[in-house]
């Protein structure tokens, strides 16, 4: 009796240490690489980007920059996209990454070149380790 | 850095792209009126049947005498321009950049693949700066332009290379890397490059009279 309570509270304590570790996981300050899951074959290794660390530097506020909504060709005023994947809109069809590949370039180097800050080359974004 | 990047990719491509059309279509126009200026027989023996036979025949690994005469030449040759010509155009950074500029994109092969291209490519490239230097016949009708066109052939695929395999000075390398990219290209209607043009014209004029004329065979 004694041996099965100790194995529930180890059980317990087990289950809830994997919630934080698993919800500390997915929170952005954690982010610090690009992903997608359409990404399941890399042709570089991911692209490096420190979330928070990235946008204090960057001066980036408003979620919408990145994280925007558009309907119609046209962003959408106060609303943010932070809980889909990017691919969700950027797809292409038949799983084919490009459109995605496409728009995450086009936003991080484009902004690169436009404030002169920031890597712009492929290695820049994806080093080898 | 940026501002350099930003000109490269941006002006410099259309500036490169538009040398090369133009030059293209300005070489060909003005050897096509000189050649009626001063040798009206190449108008008069052109024939588009020898001239297919003729080509046909040397873009073929050892179809021509010639290139069975030279086996190992031969091999250098092929593996050179093909390596040279279809790499940029298969591979992904370059299929992927064309995607995000225009929309389309095509079959790519995969990395490995285009290191060992581009490495073939610069081999080749040792093999001709030896057989410059080191036989008697070609040095002698070698000239200093000879050996920067061999320079300015090799640079993108080093410079790609190295900015692919990320070595020390990579940001540097890719920005040399497009540079000379656009710098041979932009060459090509003005130097011996031009061969790329023009050979289907010298090769099919010299078809056309051993065809024609000589009855008979070129390759």
């Amino acid at each position: 009796m004694r041996g099965q309570t100790f194995l529930m509270r180890l059980l317990a304590g087990a289950a809830l240490t994997a919630l934080i570790f698993s919800a500390s996981a997915w929170s952005q300050e954690d982010v610090e690489n690009v992903r997608d899951s359409v990404f399941t074959e890399t042709m570089r290794p991911a692209a490096v980007f420190p979330h928070d660390a990235h946008n204090a530097k960057a001066g980036i506020g408003d979620c919408a920059v990145c994280h925007h909504v558009v309907e119609n060709g046209r962003p959408v005023e106060g609303e943010t996209s932070e809980d889909r994947e990017c691919s969700e809109c950027h797809h292409g069809g038949k799983g084919w990454p490009m459109d995605v590949v496409r728009a995450y370039h086009q936003r991080c180097r484009g902004c690169h070149v436009e404030r002169k800050a920031g890597p712009v080359t492929c290695a820049g974004c994806h080093p080898r380790r | 850095m940026h501002s350099l990047y930003a000109f490269l990719t941006g002006s410099m491509v259309w500036v490169s792209v538009l040398l090369f059309l133009g030059g293209s279509v300005y070489s060909l126009v003005s050897r096509a009126v000189m050649a009626r200026k001063m040798d009206k027989m190449v108008y008069s023996y052109f024939s588009l049947h020898y001239a297919l036979r003729s080509i046909f025949h040397w873009v073929i690994p050892y179809a021509a005498r010639n290139w069975r005469l030279h086996p190992l030449f031969t091999f250098v040759t092929f593996t050179f321009h093909i390596c040279l010509i279809w790499t940029p155009l298969v591979l992904f950074a370059h299929v992927g950049l064309f995607y995000e500029a225009w929309g389309f994109s095509w079959w790519f092969i995969p990395d490995l693949a285009g290191d060992v291209c581009a490495g073939l490519v610069l081999a080749c490239c040792l093999f001709f700066l030896g057989r410059r230097l080191f036989l008697r016949d070609v040095r002698y009708l070698s000239t200093a332009s000879d050996y920067v066109m061999l320079a300015l052939v090799a640079a993108p695929y080093l410079t790609g290379m190295w900015a692919h395999r990320q070595w020390p000075g990579h940001e540097t390398a890719l920005l040399l890397h497009v540079f000379s990219g656009e710098l041979l290209l932009a060459l090509i209607p003005f130097t011996k490059l031009g061969h790329m043009l023009f050979f289907l014209f010298t090769r099919g004029y010299i078809g056309s009279e051993f065809g024609a004329v000589r009855h008979a065979r070129d390759w």
